[in-house]
């Protein structure tokens, strides 16, 4: 078995496991259906398990993959902040029509139950964010992405009954599959600039361009498309407006889902599309000395990301402080979020303390993958007469009747904000000191200001839940049918106080990823042979 | 615009071939240069129509047409570059635009059945 074969175990494991919730979910025994959530985050976490159980240093070299270290370390994230998610969702799927089939009202019907198919959506989407990880070229890369949003516009549509959840569907649908057309228009032209679409043969061919003249224009034109189609992805300027329709239309478990992993594999797709454009700079030895050809990204991608990065910090900023619906507010919060990570991708390989600004995005991505299930799990977890919570009037004076849930609302807006002993003060500390170091101060002071603004929003999450007094309505609120997505909630809360304790192993993790492909890079330039090529 | 269009696929499209000169190319220049104008055109005609279609099927018809466009260029460069890894790709596409397909037509359907309207502006209640 080859070493491809080999490192793809999890996702397997995942999508063997989705035909087997599939079938779970239509058994006639309850208790069967009812262990679909359980049997989905059991299969995650060994598929979590498996991830290292797999990885080795010998099939990593032999796989051909562009940045190696991304393999353990996405992977890892996706999977364990993915079996979170699944755990928001537990009682959300089927409850009217489990409950008059408990009652006997209506007699089990396999066509009505949506359970199993619902998570085994949810696990197909999580096998592709992972497959994203070790992508050694470009159809496998797309193919990955496409895996990530197929199944989530279904998810969507089918997770609650309302016309708004099939309305969200459709324009996430729609911008979707204008977003992958752009996305593959780009590949094809990159593939046209270089001959191959194997990622580490383009960047050496890409490589080649930059010694002899300059990359060329039609590469750039792709790799800009490229970059376009994946802002969708990580909901950016200039495909950021889907974000909150769809963020609200759709049930709140599925929106957590929403807000994280086609998120975090449009941020692993940017990495991979920018790593090919070389940003560590094009380096090949002529004699015995190494020659540093470019530093850092071509100027008009940088140009792009930063107009992208600055422009999506602003308007997510801005259209979160006028909205009145908690679940909107975060979509466009979600929105500045990106903003901010784009900083480190901008300044890529530079950085302070061996955290290059590659390191600090992966970093940002966990944390806010963990402030993402703490501030979205108290919304999933409470109801008001079976409807979910959404308004701020519904979590206004809820530490009277749910202190654990106001607690962790609160922690989570914290952590968002950037409160100094709170996981994500430190994860933008990494980002500005990134930012910082590769020169970009414009770019930072901007992200200074919108945090500066962003606490005005967040406070309200802090105020209403903690400070308020309780309304009419936030009165009648009540807990959800189960315990997990409260559960999940508080444990994420907690993590955002005690993972700062363990920041040294979390930021070393993180630095894993690039430090692997440096010492590759100086250890056998491999651009040198091409080199010779392309300027005969 | 209808100058326009041209003379930017034609600039494209020569820019393809001056950055491709290093490699063997069997092809035909004029031939890979129509076959990029068209595949240039086949994109715009699809984003445009998409921006400015209200019919849901127009508007998804229009990113099928943006896939085909993709997939005349993966080939036309595979052509230009004589490996096998445009076509290849191009198999892959039609395979996802196959599965886009069947997800589109459900979603519509699904939304005719409520609005008996395929047009998009009857759904509208998302919004600020």
């Amino acid at each position: 078995m080859s070493a491809k074969l080999y490192l793809i175990i999890p996702e397997i494991i995942l999508v063997v496991g989705a035909v087997l919730v599939t079938v779970l979910g239509l058994s006639r025994a309850k208790a069967l259906r009812d262990a679909v959530p359980g049997a989905t985050v059991g299969l995650i976490i060994l598929a979590f398990l498996s991830v290292f159980a797999v990885t080795t240093d010998e099939r990593l070299a032999a796989a051909g993959l562009l940045m190696p270290g991304l393999v353990v370390y996405g992977k890892s994230l996706i999977l364990l902040v993915s079996a979170s998610l699944v755990l928001l969702g537990v009682g959300l799927v089927d409850r009217r029509l489990e409950r008059a089939i408990g009652s006997g009202q209506v007699a089990f019907d396999p066509i009505r139950v949506q359970r199993g198919e619902h998570h085994a959506f949810l696990l197909l989407s999580i096998a592709g964010a992972c497959l994203l990880c070790n992508a050694p070229d470009f159809i496998w890369a797309f193919l990955a992405v496409e895996l990530v949003s197929l199944p989530t516009y279904i998810v969507v549509a089918s997770s609650k009954s309302s016309r708004k959840a099939q309305e969200a569907a459709v324009k996430y649908f729609f911008l979707g599959a204008l977003s992958s057309a752009v996305l593959l228009y780009g590949i094809a032209l990159l593939y046209g600039a270089t001959g191959t679409v194997e990622l580490e043969p383009m960047r050496q061919a890409l490589a080649a361009q930059a010694a002899s003249g300059g990359i060329s224009t039609l590469a750039i034109v792709g790799g800009v498309l490229a970059i376009l189609g994946l802002c969708y992805k990580i909901s950016a300027v200039p495909m950021h407006f889907y974000a909150p329709d769809v963020y609200e239309g759709a049930a709140t478990p599925v929106t957590a889902f929403l807000a994280f992993i086609p998120k975090a594999a449009g941020f692993l797709a940017l990495i991979l599309v920018l790593d090919v454009f070389g940003w560590s700079g094009h380096s090949f030895t002529r004699g015995d000395d190494l020659y540093i050809i470019e530093r850092g990204l071509p100027q008009p991608i940088t140009a792009l990301l930063w107009m992208i990065a600055v422009l999506t910090m602003t308007l997510g900023n801005i259209g979160a402080l006028l909205q009145k619906n908690v679940k909107r507010m975060l979509a466009y919060s979600s929105v500045a979020h990106s903003g901010y990570m784009m900083i480190g991708l901008i300044a890529g390989p530079a950085g302070i303390d061996g955290v290059s600004g590659i390191n600090a995005t992966l970093f940002y991505l966990l944390s806010y993958a963990i402030m993402n299930v703490a501030t979205f799990g108290p919304l999933a977890s409470l109801e008001r007469n079976g409807e979910e919570i959404e308004t701020f009037d519904d979590i206004a004076g809820l530490r009277q009747r749910h202190p654990w849930m106001a607690a962790s609302l609160a922690i989570g807006a914290g952590s968002l904000i950037g409160l100094p002993p709170l996981l994500g003060f430190w994860a933008k500390l990494y980002i500005f000191m990134a930012g910082l170091e590769a020169g970009q101060w414009h770019l930072v002071l901007v992200a200074a200001i919108n945090s500066g603004i962003s606490v005005w929003y967040y406070l309200r999450l802090i105020n209403d839940p903690l400070v308020a007094q309780p309304t009419a309505r936030s009165e009648t609120v009540t807990n959800g049918p189960s315990i997990w997505p409260r559960a999940a909630a508080i444990v994420t809360a907690g993590l955002l106080i005690v993972a700062p304790l363990m920041l040294g192993r979390l930021v070393s993790a993180a630095n894993g990823v690039t430090r692997g492909e440096a010492t590759t890079a100086v250890a056998a330039p491999p651009t040198e042979t091409v080199v010779s090529d392309a300027s005969r | 615009m209808t100058t326009v269009l041209p003379s930017l696929a034609s600039g494209l499209a020569s820019v393809a071939l001056a950055a491709s000169d290093a490699v063997v190319s069997p092809a035909d220049p004029r031939l890979v240069q129509v076959a990029l104008v068209i595949s240039v055109l086949l994109f715009v005609i699809g984003l445009i129509g998409f921006l400015t279609r209200r019919n849901m099927i127009m508007m998804f018809l229009c990113t099928e047409l943006m896939l085909q466009a993709a997939c005349i260029a993966f080939v036309t460069f595979g052509r230009m570059h004589m490996n096998a890894s445009g076509q290849v790709f191009v198999i892959f596409i039609l395979t996802v635009a196959a599965a886009e397909a069947a997800l589109a037509l459900g979603l519509v359907v699904l939304l005719y059945r409520k609005r008996e309207t395929l047009s998009s502006e009857a759904w509208a209640e998302l919004k600020e």
